[in-house]
């Protein structure tokens, strides 16, 4: 395990600790950073109201330990990989979009969404050739626009 | 020390660089649990971030300890030395 993740997997397991809960953290490395998932029971508080605590950790680990990694990688943290099964669905959800508009020629949006959801809704639009995708919005969270590419 | 004050003095002193300064106070009023935060002057912004959203992710996490214990938890930040 990298040293720059330690750090990150000791807070965690703190900030389970501190929870009351009983859970284990998990690591996982891929190239775009360190995976962390929260496993045990007692983990699901984590994912109630939608997963908005798991959010809330998420920014605090971004914000606390971002900085430490190297540029091009990020921490993801999870509970009962929950967030890995929304992200296997909004990936698939956007695949089926981009192909409706290749057939239709009608443009679709998807959203709103926050940026690491949009950069998802890209990356899986950018494999179905002839479409094309544009965050639009100016707040946090924007649409996705997907239409045929001109 | 209640589980709520513990979680958030474990995520204060990872967002500060001043952790040996934060202080957790936690006081009932009518029904709600108050915690008051206490961090070293100038380190405010840190757990508050850009447009309140590091802020607004505590509050979320204070809530979800509070809801382990039956609390409704107010947060509240403070940046003056605690005295007490």
């Amino acid at each position: 395990m990298p040293d720059t993740t330690q750090p990150i997997v000791d807070f965690l397991v703190q900030f389970t600790a501190a929870l009351g809960i009983k859970a284990t953290v998990g690591v996982e490395q891929t190239a775009n950073g360190p995976r962390l998932n929260i496993a045990g029971e007692e983990a699901e508080l984590l994912v109630r109201h939608r997963g908005e605590p798991l959010k809330a950790l998420q920014h605090v680990v971004d914000m606390a330990y971002g900085r430490s990694l190297p540029d091009d990688q990020r921490v993801f943290v999870d509970a009962l990989e929950y967030r890995k099964g929304k992200d296997v669905e909004l990936t698939q959800m956007a695949k089926l979009i981009a192909e409706k508009v290749k057939q239709s020629g009608v443009d679709q949006q998807l959203g709103p969404l926050n940026p690491y959801e949009r950069r998802l809704v890209h990356i899986a639009v950018a494999e179905v050739p002839g479409v094309t995708t544009e965050s639009i919005g100016d707040a946090f969270s924007k649409t996705v626009h997907i239409s045929l590419r001109k | 020390m209640s589980a709520l004050t513990d979680v958030v003095s474990v995520l204060a002193r990872a967002l500060t660089d001043r952790p040996d300064e934060v202080r957790v106070v936690e006081s009932q009023h009518k029904g709600t649990t108050l915690v008051e935060l206490y961090l070293a002057p100038g380190e405010l912004g840190k757990v508050i971030g850009k447009q309140g959203r590091t802020a607004a992710a505590l509050r979320t996490l204070a809530a979800t300890a509070g809801e382990k214990e039956g609390k409704t938890v107010t947060l509240e930040f403070r940046d003056t030395p605690y005295k007490g």
